[in-house]
């Protein structure tokens, strides 16, 4: 009785133990891999491009919507104590300290991560992975450097980009349907921000972008068993990589806000 | 002389499958071994250690004297350079054109120009006769033509050893033999040592130096084809003859329908 159910546990303790062991380890050979000749100039554009340029309407989209919705519901909320101006602070704290950057890297390990891990386990079961050792070439350094470099670099640019479009998703709903002041608006929307604030989003997008790439990477990397085990891979990929950019936005904020 | 290819002792197995049982092989410079065996009996797997793409339980593999497992990542890239390895479903990348696939490791691995390395892309291509292919993508290519390259971009770096995983598989019989042609081709333009994992008969006859035949992950026999042929072990002898009955199989083979036991009450169809 008690070994039926030790038994698994113990065999899913030292699964996940190894899956991390394995994660660290080829984590560290991209890093390492990321100063290593030659440097592929080429294949990094065709990733900033499918990365960073490729996702632009996405995160337009998405943050104009998220910000609209947001401020509908302060709007909303503030008019029950008869303070509306505050809609906008809060709307602007909102979208640059925690909406911009964790909706952005929710989206991106969707969008990005998943494709990166698709990709990658069709090469690992075709046995393209394969056939650049075979030709000399260590897929890490490969695949893996030019993907994390560009989610590493356009992930806070996407952010910036999101932040920007929160503004204006704001400033559609509280000036032109709620009818606040412009001036008011475009003064408040920073009134309760530092520099530091924007700061902080940026690392944080700095950090999830490491994160989509190198799980979505990695995910790839390992897949096994054919085409179930491409199609495991993305999905595998986003839950993943999304769980570790709500964790690691909580202890980003709780280290970077003190 | 020693060997160029050296395999000893070696031994894999996968969780409780035995695929590999302490196999001994030589490969000397400018041999071309054929390597046969059923289905599933670690012909491929053979190949994988001997790229590196694998670790032996037990024994080794020793390229140009050096042993494989023992080498660092930046060491064992080095031997690769000089082994090309055609894989059973070629491998191409499929992002990239015919071009990019053959001058890939001539791009990472050399000081060559643009040019110099579209001209050797166009000489390994004439090699195996695709001329003009060198803008299609791999999903606009037969299976043949697919193959072919694979040998293409396996020969692009002037290796030292060839390695063919079952380069026939799948292919018509005409196909087949311009494949085998082609091995034979790069055999004598190139004097390159090779390894030939199939399971075609002809073409293992017209390619090999040496014939060997792994039965149940042990190397039962290694010699020319002539000796090969007139092999009195039992399974060689079935494996030559394509039979179903013999020891070949572990599991007993459905009987001949002639042999098979008379349907009592045969289904009339008008």
């Amino acid at each position: 009785m008690l070994n039926s159910i030790l038994e698994p546990l113990g065999t899913n303790i030292l699964r996940f133990l190894d899956q991390a062991g394995d994660f660290a380890v080829v984590s560290g050979r991209a890093f390492r891999s990321i100063f290593r000749r030659p440097f592929d100039l080429a294949n990094l554009m065709h990733q900033f491009q499918s990365v960073g340029v490729n996702s632009i309407p996405v995160i337009m989209l998405t943050s104009l919507a998220v910000s609209m919705v947001f401020a509908v519901q302060l709007a909303y909320g503030f008019k029950q104590f008869q303070a509306e101006g505050l809609a906008s602070q809060v709307n602007g704290l909102a979208i640059v300290r925690e909406l911009a950057p964790v909706i952005s890297g929710l989206m991106m390990a969707g969008r990005v991560g998943s494709a990166m891990a698709a990709e990658l386990g069709t090469m690992q079961v075709t046995e393209q992975i394969d056939a650049l050792e075979c030709l000399a070439t260590d897929p890490v350094h490969y695949l893996f450097v030019p993907r994390l470099l560009a989610a590493a670099i356009t992930l806070p640019l996407l952010v910036a980009l999101s932040i920007y479009v929160g503004y204006w998703g704001g400033y559609l709903l509280l000036v032109g349907v709620e009818g606040q002041s412009a001036f008011v608006y475009a003064n408040d929307f920073y009134k309760l921000l530092a520099f530091r604030d924007l700061r902080i989003a940026l690392y944080k997008a700095f950090v999830f972008g490491l994160i989509i790439a190198l799980v979505g990477c990695w995910r790839g990397y390992r897949t096994q068993g054919g085409a179930e085990g491409v199609g495991n891979a993305p999905t595998s990929s986003v839950v993943t990589s999304s769980l570790w950019i709500l964790v690691s936005d909580f202890f980003l904020t709780k280290l970077l806000l003190v | 002389m020693e060997p160029v290819i050296d395999v000893v002792n070696l031994s894999k197995a996968f969780g409780p499958k035995i695929v590999l049982s302490n196999v001994n092989l030589q490969v000397q410079d400018g041999e071309s071994l054929v390597v046969m065996g059923g289905s599933g009996t670690g012909k491929t797997v053979l190949l994988r250690n001997i790229m590196g793409l694998l670790k032996p339980d037990a024994g080794h593999v020793a390229v140009d004297g050096k042993i494989i497992q023992d080498l660092n990542r930046d060491e064992l890239f080095e031997v690769r350079q000089k082994i090309g390895m055609c894989f059973q479903m070629a491998a191409l990348f499929d992002s990239m054109s015919v071009e990019e696939n053959v001058g890939f490791a001539l791009k990472r691995h050399t000081t060559m120009t643009r040019a110099e390395i579209l001209d050797r892309v166009d000489e390994c291509l004439n090699m195996v006769g695709l001329k003009d292919t060198n803008k299609l993508k791999p999903s606009e290519l037969s299976g043949g033509m697919k193959r072919r390259v694979g040998f293409a971009r396996a020969i692009a770096l002037k290796p030292k050893i060839l390695l063919f995983d079952e380069p026939t598989t799948g292919l018509d019989p005409v196909m087949t033999d311009v494949i085998g042609r082609i091995i034979l081709d790069l055999k004598a333009e190139l004097g390159v040592t090779s390894i030939t994992v199939t399971h075609d008969l002809k073409s293992a006859f017209e390619i090999a130096d040496r014939i060997a035949l792994i039965f149940r992950g042990e190397c039962i026999a290694c010699e020319p084809p002539a000796a090969f042929k007139v092999n009195p072990h039992p399974v060689v002898q079935q494996f030559l003859r394509g039979d179903a009955d013999g020891p070949f199989l572990q599991d007993p083979p459905p009987p001949k329908r002639a042999l098979a036991r008379p349907v009592v009450h045969p289904v009339h169809i008008d």
